[in-house]
Formats: structure tokens, sequence, C-alpha cells
């Protein structure tokens, strides 16, 4: 199972590489202008590229996979990462300067936003957190591209790296338990992330993980984004996706129909302030016409329908505490 | 090859030779060619929506509305694109109606457009399943700019893929379109194909006089990018233009198979049913017995649909060849296969290179 998962951040990165391909990424509105990202392209190409030499394998599959985006997938991954780095972006903002923030990035997997936020925010820690061999590879490729390991070097007055990659398996509390604890600090604020994470764990291990999280660091936001089932009655979407991603690539979602709706999903951080959307919500309402314009522009999106049906079963939560 | 030849592979789901749809697609043309933008037909007929390259469900149809030739369809368009079987789909339909040219009718939706396939998969899907430099997607697409834009069932009911246009208010302005070209972006023709009912929700209006709202009097542009929405207004107008009862249609996905608008006068027929493998829709075909006598056949996608991706665990035991050219954890990296050393007409082939297309979530 570990091995399943690990490799659906092939399908997140081939996902985010195809919608830059296309011109979905980077957004004007909120990644360059709002967020200050510069040279997002750039920085994935360089991944891209790095990610060759140490696994032509890997490679082959992502880029064979990143050629034919559907429109549907593209609008989906576009607001998945702008939301994220939009949510991240205002938490940042409100804190002072001098204030040291913590982020934690868990499942991180091949995400690369880590790169203009250290630069643009000097304040702020990151710390990605994977599986092992997740994390081996992503530290094989950052070592082995010079633009990316410039990108994150130490500032040279010689404070200490503020970037770290650590691994630990996330079902683990014991370890994961040890390994925040060591390698993170419990004062200061702190944004945990969870992209597609939580989706993969049994309904023990996630209590066990949000529960570990909320008790180690005192205050702090977590921007959780996954699917849910669906609720209604006539809503086939969650059980067919089960049963589609069991049969085809043998990877579960333990508790797709549990927590599948709203309600029930932020009903996981009871003890925190929390605020839930779904995709559609956020489509249709956070994001300015301008942008919608410029989406349009890049290929038809034929199904609004589909769209309206896919975006509706994930969501982004915000829990504060 | 016979047609009846070709009938019987194609209803097994097997792919003709490259020579062979080249063949069929010209002698489609040359009847198409002569027929006008506008086709007339009588009851009784099964009137069909979007199937979107579901070869199963579109057998799955023909068992339940009864099989060409012994029950008339009409065919609302959106053929390809999508579903994983497009290339059957689409040749199965040009065979049957090559076979049968008066029991079954064809018309040209959005996605019958070298545009559109491009970004939709039946494009890549030729390219799949009979290589790269084949021909295939362009003699298909060619003969995309034959098909019929619309059809009058009884001289009082009108079907067409999508909508209404601003363009068009009667049916001579229809018949008088230069249909053989690709779907242009604006215009008549694109609108036709790519246009949308709104129905205002009154549920939510107060007062009577807000029911006439602006919008239903006029034409609302599109969300899509193309074509235009259009209200109850522009609708009564139209049919008593044309002395027209009511619309059929098809285009937009519906969850329960169908869905009717402004108390009757326009119906969206959908027949792709858990479209693209994932939606949990239902679907429907729309049985017309006579002018008034009609019965929405609601289905479930066939089994077929819903073990698509057990045919990809049953290969796997078919042929170990075939899987190193497909199977990720021996693939060295290479991105080229060699096509002359597979047999692209096999199930098995078919089976895989549909399958290396997976259901797509975030993940």
């Amino acid at each position: 199972m570990e091995k399943v998962v690990q490799q659906t951040d092939y399908d997140a990165l081939s996902c985010r590489l195809a919608a830059i391909s296309k011109g979905y990424l980077p957004s004007v509105a909120f990644q360059v202008q709002r967020c200050n990202y510069h040279g997002y392209k750039e920085m994935h190409m360089e991944y891209l590229h790095s990610l060759k030499s140490v696994s032509r394998r890997i490679h082959s599959k992502i880029f064979r996979a990143m050629q034919n985006s559907f429109p549907v997938m593209n609008y989906g991954t576009y607001l998945r990462t702008v939301s994220i780095d939009i949510q991240i972006n205002d938490f940042l903002k409100s804190h002072s300067k001098f204030q040291n923030v913590q982020i934690i990035n868990l499942g991180c997997g091949s995400d690369l936003r880590m790169i203009p936020i250290i630069k643009n925010f000097t304040n702020v820690t990151y710390i990605d957190i994977d599986y092992k061999d997740s994390i081996e590879m992503k530290r094989k490729i950052l070592d082995q591209n010079r633009a990316l390991k410039k990108a994150l070097e130490s500032d040279d007055d010689g404070e200490t790296n503020r970037y770290k990659l650590i691994s630990c398996d996330l079902n683990d509390e014991a370890q994961t338990v040890r390994t925040l604890s060591e390698s993170t600090s419990s004062d200061s604020p702190t944004i945990v992330i969870s992209e597609c994470v939580l989706c993969y764990m049994d309904d023990h291990a996630s209590k066990q993980l949000i529960s570990v999280v909320l008790d180690i660091y005192k205050t702090g936001i977590w921007i959780s984004y996954d699917p849910i089932g669906g609720s209604k009655f006539s809503d086939r979407f969650g059980i067919i996706m089960q049963s589609n991603l069991r049969e085809s690539r043998h990877l579960e979602m333990p508790t797709l129909m549990i927590y599948n709706s709203k309600e029930t999903y932020s009903s996981r951080f009871a003890n925190c302030n929390v605020e839930i959307k779904d995709m559609w919500d956020i489509f249709e309402n956070d994001i300015p016409k301008e942008e919608i314009s410029r989406l349009k522009s890049l290929q038809f999106l034929d199904e609004v329908e589909e769209l309206k049906i896919m975006q509706t079963h994930y969501v982004l939560l915000k829990a504060s505490w | 090859m016979e047609l009846d030849e070709c009938l019987e592979l194609l209803y097994k789901g097997q792919l003709l030779p490259e020579v062979t749809v080249r063949a069929l697609c010209f002698k489609l043309k040359e009847m198409l060619v002569r027929e006008s933008n506008v086709v007339h037909i009588q009851t009784p007929v099964t009137v069909v929506g979007d199937i979107h390259g579901q070869f199963h469900d579109m057998l799955e149809i023909f068992l339940i509305g009864g099989p060409v030739p012994d029950t008339n369809y009409l065919f609302l368009g959106d053929y390809v694109d999508r579903g994983l079987y497009s290339v059957e789909t689409i040749m199965l339909l040009v065979v049957l109606k090559l076979r049968y040219p008066n029991r079954i009718h064809l018309l040209r939706g959005n996605h019958e457009s070298r545009q559109i396939t491009q970004s939709y998969g039946f494009y890549t899907e030729c390219s799949n399943k009979y290589g790269e430099g084949s021909k295939v997607w362009q003699y298909v697409t060619d003969i995309f700019d034959y098909l019929v834009l619309c059809c009058i069932i009884d001289n009082e009911i009108f079907c067409v893929h999508g909508g209404l246009s601003p363009n068009v208010q009667t049916i001579d302005q229809i018949k008088i379109i230069d249909r053989f070209r690709e779907i242009p972006h604006d215009g008549a023709m694109a609108d036709l194909v790519w246009s949308d009912p709104e129905e205002i929700d009154t549920s939510s209006i107060g007062h009577r006089e807000n029911f006439y709202h602006e919008s239903s009097q006029q034409f609302q542009i599109s969300p899509r990018g193309a074509g235009y929405t259009f209200g109850r207004c522009v609708v009564e107008k139209f049919l008593h233009f044309n002395q027209m009862d009511r619309i059929y249609r098809a285009h937009q996905l519906c969850n329960d198979g169908y869905q009717v608008y402004f108390d009757g006068l326009v119906t969206t027929v959908w027949s792709a049913p858990n479209y693209c493998y994932r939606c949990g829709n239902k679907a429907s075909i729309l049985e017309l017995y006579s002018k008034n006598e009609f019965y929405f056949n609601v289905f479930e996608e066939a089994p077929e649909n819903r073990l698509l991706n057990d045919n990809f665990n049953s290969s796997i035991t078919n042929g170990s060849a075939i899987n190193e050219y497909f199977d990720d954890a021996n693939n060295t990296g290479s991105t080229e296969t060699s096509i002359s050393d597979v047999d692209i007409f096999s199930d098995a082939y078919q089976v895989k290179s549909a399958s290396s297309r997976r259901v797509e979530y975030f993940l």
C-alpha cells in the first residue's frame, strides 16, 4: 500500500506539469501578483530535467502523462494549487516578519512551493515530510540541480538552513511524534499542509495524526485538501471513485465514504475553528473574472457539468487553533 | 470488405484495418453530401444523446432500444472523445448508416470537430490504436464535416445537438448554411452545436414580474466559450415561428439521464451513463412512438463500463509479451513502441492501450 500511495505523487506532479505546460499555472493574479512567485515554470522544468537523471523510468512515466491533459483536470489542478498557495500566503502576511513561522508539509511529495516561499519570507522554516523513498528521490533531485540547490541554500550570513527534508511514516504514531518533536519547534506559529494525505490513511491512523499534530504545536493552521465521497443518496461519485482506484491500481481510500461531506470532514478537526469549502465553491466565488477569462482562453472547457461534479467532491479545509 | 462482415467485427468491438476505414469514410461522404442540413423523418424513432466513446454503453442502447434496423434511431451527436472506445463507436455508426441509411440518422455534435478532438481524447486514441503515422483521425474528422446539423420529426419536433442561435429565426436559414467545413468559432453553425437552454429558478423569485426576466428575452453569452444560453421566450418564439411543438437536444450531462426545461418545450437527452467512468450519472434514450407518445428509457452503465479495469487485470494473464511494452515496472524509459511487433487488432492490445489511459482523479 505504501508504494501505491507514494506513486500518487507522480500523478500530482504530472498534473501540475501539465497545467504549467498548457499555461494554467502559474496563475497571474494569484501566484505571480499576490504570492510573488517568480520563475515558477522554470523551477518545475528544472525539477523535471533532473528527475530524468535520477530515474529515467519515473521521468518517462510523468513525461507521458503530462502530454495529454484534459481541460477538466487542468482546471482542477489550478484550483487545488492556487487555493493552497493563497491560504499560506494570507497566513504569512498576517504575521510579523520578525516572528518565526514554521511550515510543515505532510506527505509533500515533489511539491516545490517551498522555493518561492522561503525566498519571499525570511522568517519561515519549511519542513517537507514524506515516506523515505519519496524524500530520498526529492533530495537527490534538489542536490543535483544547481538552480534549485542555490534557491534553497542557507543565507550568506551563516543562518541555519531554513529548509528540511525529513522522512517519516505518518501512519506510525510513535515515529511521527519523535520526528516532529526532534525536528520542529512547538512554539512557533505553524502552518500544517496535507494535500491528499489523510485520504489514504485509515480512520484510526488519520485521527492519531491529527491529534498528535494539534498536541505538539501551540498555535497554527492546518490546510487540508482531500476528496469527499458525497453524502446524497443518489450520488455515486465516491463509490465509483473508490472502486475505480482499487481495481485499476490497488489504491485504497478508506475514509472516502466516512468523511463524505463538508460537515463530516470538518468534524475531524472538532477542537479547532474550521472553515471549509468545496472546490466548486471556490471556482464560482473566489476566482476573479479576469482569471476565469484567462483560463478559458487556454483550452475549450466543454463540460462545466463534469467540472462541477468533480470539484464538488474535493474540499479545502482550514482549521485554526 | 462487405458491410455485413464489417458489422460483425464492429459489434465485437474489433478494429477495422485502416484501409477499410478509409474506404468506408469515402463511401459515407458520397452518401451524406446529398443530404440537406435539415433532415425530415417520421416516428417511430428512438432519439439518442451523447455517447462519447462509451462503446459498451452504446451496445447496451441497442439491447434496450432494439437493434438497427428493427428500431429507427436518431443520434444527436458527440460520438467521440472522453470515453476509451471512440474509434469503435464511430466506426460502428458509420457502417450502420451505410448499411441502413434510412434507419439511422446521425447529427453533428460539437465534438465532431478537428479542434476539440485534439484536446478531448479522440486524436490520442486514434494514435494509440492505429499508430502515430496513421490517417484514421483525418479520415473520420473529414466525414464529420458531412454530418447533418439538425432533424425534424413528424414536421413538428426540432432536434439538434446543442440549441438555438440568434442567427437563426427560421429553418430555412439553417438549410442555407454551408456545413461542409470544420465547425467555426461562432455563427449559426457553431451556435446550433454549442448552445444551452437556461432555466431561471423561479422558486427563488418573489414577484410575478420578475419571472419575465430580461435574460429570457434574449441570448446570453455561454460559459462554455462558444454558443449562447437561451431562455423560454426565445424557445417560444422559435417554435411559434416555425410551427414546431418542441425541441430535443443533447450536449449537457444529466444526472438522471434526461432533463426537461420550460414545461417540456426543450428536453435534453443524455446517453452516456457513468460519464467518463466516474460521474455516476444515469443515461436515457427517448423512445418516440408517435408525435405525442414517448418514453424516456433510463438506464445505468453496462457491466463492461464498471468492469473496465477488470479487463486490465485479466489481460495480464493473456500474454506477458504485450506486458513488456506497457508494464511500467519493466519499462526502461523508452517511449517508443514498435507497432509492427504487436498485433494492434488483438483484444489484448486494445484493452491494454485503453486501460493505459487511466480514469483520472486528483491524487
